[in-house]
Formats: C-alpha cells, sequence, structure tokens
C-alpha cells in the first residue's frame, strides 16, 4: 500500500524502503485505475466546461443563434467600457471587503472564547453552533433576514413599539442588508478557521507572556494573534472569496437595484440569453478574485513569512 | 472577578479582556443565528401576514406547506439528488481518498487541488459552465442533458466529491500502512484486508464524508439554478422562487423543516466524527 509512498516527508508513512520495482509498477496502475473515475468526473464536470466558458467568453454574440462563432475581445471591451459594469465590480468588491472586515472583527473573539472554554460539553455546543448554520444552505437564511428587516419586521416593530423611531427605518433592500445578511453566512467560516488555530497555538505562550507580566491584551496581540496569523489569512481569504461570489443573498436581501457580480451572470445568461458576456462577466470575477487573493498571499508572505 | 467557576483559565480573567472577548463572541453568535431563529418563531405564527407581536400560534403552516405540490416535489427531487450524489461521490471519491492518503507521490497535490475544486469554483460560475458545456453536449449528441435529474446528478456529485474525499483522507492521515500489509503478509486477501483492517478505520470518515456531501448537495443554491428545469426543481430554488414573491409562515415552515433535517444530521454525525476535524 505504501509503494507510492516513497518520499514518506510526511507522517504517514516514515522512510520505511520502497518495495521492488515491478511490484511498485503494479500499485502504481492499481492507483490509476482508484484515481480514474473521480478525476473523470472532475475533468468532464467542471474542468472541461471551464474551458468552454473560456472560450465562450472571446466568441461574437449573435442574438439568432446559440452557435459559438469567432474570435472577439468585444466582450471583454464592453465590460471594461462601461461605467454601469465597473460600478458592479467595484460595489461587489467593497461589499466583499466591508463583510471580511466585520467578520475578523467578530470572528477572532468567538473563535478565541471558543478554543478557550474548559468545559467539554460548552466547547461542542459551541462548535456545532458555529457549523450548523454554515451548512444550513443561504436560501432558509435570506428567509430569516427577510423577517428581522423587512419594514414591518422584526426589528422595525421592536423599535417601533419602543418609541425609539416614529416611521419604519428601510433596511431590507438596501447595501447594508447585503452586508448584514452575508456576514451571518460568512462569520461561521472565519471562526472555525480561527479557532482550530487558536486551539493549536494553546495557552503556553499566553501563560508566558502573563508570567512575565504583560496584561492580557498585551499577550493577546503581541503573542497570540501574530501567532494565530496564517489562520487569520486564511479565514479572510476564505470570507472574501464567498462574498465575492455570493449569489442568493444580494438577490433576496439586496433586492433588484442592489446589483453584484454573480446575479449579474445568472441575468445574462438566463434573462438577456447573451452567453458570451455571461461567460465574460463570470471569468472577470473569478480573475479578479484569483488575483486579489494572490497578491494578497504573497504581500503576507513578505510580512509574515510563509503562510 | 475571577471565581474557580468561571470556565475560562484564570489568567485570561483581568480586567476588560474577557468581557470584551465574550461580548464579541455573544455578538458573532447573535449575527449568526438569530435569522434561524427568527425563521423558526415565525413559522408557528397564527397570522398569515407576518406582523409582531403574533395574534397567537398554530401548527397549520406546516400542514398547508406539506400539500403544496411545488414544495412537495421539490423536497424529494432534492432528497433523491442528495442520496445519488452521495453515492457517486462514494464510489468515485473513497478509492481516491485511499491512493491519496498513501503519503506523498508525483502529481499527489495536484490530483488533491483537482478533486478539491469543485469546492473552490464559484457555485454560479461552475453552474454556468455545466449548463453550457451540456448544451453542446446536447447540440452533438441529441441527447438532453441540461434540465434534466441526470444534468442535475452530474451538478451534485460535483458538490459531495470534495467532502467525501476530504474527510475520508482526514480519517485516513495518521493511518499506518503496515497494518494493511501486515494483513496481506499473514496471507489476507487484498479484499480480506480491505474489509478486516482498512474499512473499521475508515468507517467514521465514510460516515461524516457521507453525510457532509448529503447536506452540501440538498442546500446547494448557486450550482443547481441553471439545470434546473420545468418540472425538475430542488427545494433550495423553491424556496427562493417562492421568497421572490412573497414572505409569510408557510415557506417559514418549509425552511424549518429544512433546519431540523440539517442539524439533526449534523449532530448524529458529531458522534462519530468531530465535525470541527472537516473544515
Amino acid at each position: 500500500m505504501s509503494a507510492l509512498a516513497t518520499t514518506g516527508e510526511g507522517s504517514l508513512t516514515g522512510g520505511r524502503p520502497a518495495p521492488g520495482g515491478t511490484d511498485r509498477r503494479r500499485r502504481r496502475s492499481t492507483a490509476g485505475w482508484l484515481l480514474f473515475p473521480s478525476l473523470t468526473l472532475v475533468l468532464a464536470g467542471l474542468i472541461l466546461p471551464l474551458a468552454l466558458m473560456a472560450r465562450t467568453s472571446v466568441a461574437h454574440f449573435d442574438a439568432a443563434s446559440p452557435d459559438l462563432v469567432g474570435f472577439t475581445l468585444e466582450n471583454y471591451a464592453r465590460f471594461f467600457g462601461e461605467p454601469f459594469y465597473l460600478m458592479i465590480l467595484a460595489r461587489t468588491l467593497l461589499v466583499a471587503l466591508s463583510c471580511t472586515a466585520i467578520c475578523l472583527v467578530l470572528g477572532v473573539p468567538a473563535a478565541f472564547v471558543i478554543s478557550r472554554v474548559e468545559s467539554r460539553t460548552l466547547k461542542t455546543a459551541l462548535i456545532l453552533a458555529t457549523i450548523i448554520p454554515l451548512l444550513m444552505g443561504n436560501a432558509v437564511r435570506a428567509a430569516g433576514w427577510m423577517v428581522l428587516l423587512a419594514d414591518k419586521g422584526l426589528i422595525n416593530s421592536a423599535l417601533l413599539s419602543a418609541g425609539l423611531i416614529a416611521e419604519p427605518v428601510r433596511i431590507l433592500y438596501t447595501g447594508s442588508a447585503v452586508v448584514i445578511g452575508l456576514i451571518a453566512v460568512l462569520l461561521p467560516f472565519m471562526v472555525i478557521s480561527l479557532e482550530s488555530v487558536f486551539e493549536n497555538i494553546g495557552t503556553a505562550y499566553e501563560e508566558a507572556a502573563q508570567t512575565m507580566g504583560a496584561p492580557p491584551w498585551t499577550a493577546f496581540f503581541r503573542v497570540t494573534l501574530p501567532l494565530a496569523m496564517p489562520g487569520v489569512f486564511s479565514g479572510c481569504l476564505l470570507c472574501f472569496v464567498l462574498a465575492m461570489n455570493a449569489y442568493a443573498t444580494p438577490v433576496l436581501i439586496g433586492g433588484p437595484s442592489f446589483q453584484m457580480m454573480a446575479p449579474k451572470v445568472f441575468e445574462q445568461a438566463i434573462k438577456v440569453y447573451n452567453w458570451p458576456f455571461a461567460a465574460t462577466i463570470a471569468l472577470v470575477l473569478m480573475a479578479v478574485t484569483l488575483v486579489l487573493s494572490v497578491a494578497s498571499s504573497l504581500a503576507l508572505q513578505k510580512r509574515y513569512g510563509v503562510l | 472577578m475571577t471565581g474557580s467557576r468561571s470556565p475560562f483559565p484564570r489568567f485570561l480573567s483581568d480586567g476588560s479582556f474577557r468581557p470584551v472577548m465574550v461580548g464579541g463572541c455573544i455578538a458573532a453568535f447573535i449575527m449568526v443565528l438569530s435569522p434561524l431563529a427568527a425563521i423558526i418563531w415565525v413559522s408557528f405564527f397564527e397570522n398569515k401576514i407576518i406582523s409582531f407581536p403574533p395574534t397567537g400560534y398554530s401548527f397549520d403552516w406546516y400542514r398547508a406547506a406539506a400539500a403544496m405540490p411545488q414544495f412537495r416535489d421539490g423536497f424529494f427531487t432534492s432528497l433523491e439528488l442528495g442520496v445519488v450524489a452521495t453515492l457517486v461521490s462514494l464510489i468515485v471519491g473513497v478509492p481516491a481518498a485511499l491512493v491519496l492518503a498513501r503519503g506523498r507521490f508525483p502529481g499527489r497535490e495536484a490530483i488533491q487541488s483537482l478533486l478539491l475544486a469543485p469546492l473552490i469554483v464559484p457555485g454560479i460560475v461552475a453552474g454556468a459552465a455545466l449548463y453550457m458545456f451540456l448544451i453542446e453536449v446536447e447540440l452533438a449528441s441529441g441527447v438532453q442533458v441540461a434540465m434534466t435529474f441526470t444534468g442535475l446528478a452530474i451538478a451534485h456529485s460535483l458538490i459531495a466529491l470534495p467532502w467525501t474525499v476530504r474527510l475520508v483522507t482526514a480519517s485516513l492521515v495518521g493511518l499506518d500502512p503496515q497494518l494493511k500489509e501486515a494483513a496481506l503478509t499473514m496471507g489476507a486477501r487484498e479484499f480480506t484486508a480491505f474489509r478486516l483492517v482498512t474499512w473499521p478505520l475508515i468507517r467514521p470518515g465514510v460516515v461524516a464524508g457521507a453525510l457532509f456531501a448529503f447536506i452540501a448537495s440538498f442546500v446547494d443554491l448557486e450550482k443547481s439554478l441553471f439545470l434546473v428545469g420545468p418540472g425538475m426543481t430542488t427545494l433550495p430554488i423553491v424556496i427562493v422562487n417562492y421568497l421572490e414573491w412573497s414572505i409569510d409562515p408557510t415557506i417559514a415552515a418549509v425552511a424549518t423543516v429544512q433546519i431540523a433535517i440539517i442539524s439533526a444530521g449534523l449532530v448524529l454525525t458529531d458522534r462519530y466524527f468531530k465535525l470541527a476535524r472537516a473544515f
């Protein structure tokens, strides 16, 4: 079983000698057969479709025919030439960045508290309370926010009956509602990424810092948090990528006037039938997300070493 | 302030540190849990038009939701898709995980990234791309795949695959391959060794992988959006289509049923496999 693990650098196999040559070749072909079905599924269901999408994005749009015709950059020129689409990209970036920042501010205390709770039962309960919403699906959560944020929703009703406001405040179908809704979606990802990191750091460093006279805040910001930087970064990256690609939340609680990139892909494809332009928007979205992720990880690597 | 009953280590219990941290934690949980709590509450309201406080409470909306064909069909389509996707992801994913868990070999990183890629490529992009691809397949072969159960099943198997691969691999990490070799040396056949040695070791990972795969498929919205068709719609899409028109206790009841199913599944999973290990 270990014939493929000849380098054994990880803890998986250690440095045991590899078995003989024929045996190794036989094992290798077994591995090929074991990997074949899953790789076929991913290639046929994801990689080839993405390649086709890239091809479609440089095709000329002809409303009369679904065939892919010609090679042209006109779709990209249109996207980057029209302020309307650039505004949507800028708005998506702004929403994604603010959500990530707020998730960080709320996620750090939550993850830290969960990692330092000493009661096993409480810790399990808190982790379950983080993961269950994470896998709940966006449709259900959006419904919850609609109930809370609507003009006659719970928040407005409570504020009205408390006499704090005279008129219902418009929250639903605004940018703030989208940011609130996305934070609720993304925060569990941030908390889960950070919790395991704080857990692995352990309390020894904090204790040492405090023994040497550092107040808790100093110990936290000068010792624990710098040690947790890889987790902080991967949590932020995850939140940012997911926020950039959000679909259900902007559509349902942002309303038709608050437009973001992912809903635009759907609109161009299904409502306008302009598949080349839909493919262009999708690829621009992926490219911008990827470039920013790689650039930020390179910048942070310079600052903090290997992440 | 640092009573011996505090759940925290003593050294973190001085001054403003603990109140601020605990406050941030509570705020985070309110943010995450309040929409779920709100929708569960509303599903028991008596009045059809949602207003606070409610005029009374009732279970009628659950009966009303169960009687609406679009929710029933959506629910059963999602259930079937979830089961098919989970089975496919296990059949193709477990063998792949067994190979990946063997340790480092040339191309391992690339294969692993490829198998986990469906998790990283945004749902809406992957869904749109798959739809276009299936239309091309149809144009070339004359067989309709998009907007059929098969098309959805392909998409959902891809959603499920990274979870089974990841969790089965995770349950195998640290597993000593010499265990199985010992069984083989002592004369066990390949299949017997798998059944008696490897299988008991990976079972928690397979169970957890299957449950996560099912849930990821069941709640998916973005990837299915392009691929659903008339008479072939998943529950989350039925919910979203309904929400675009109105929000009432009926949809809240549907959402609550989904919340209950998924919570039960996850609490169950946690007994076999610590959920935090899945991420």
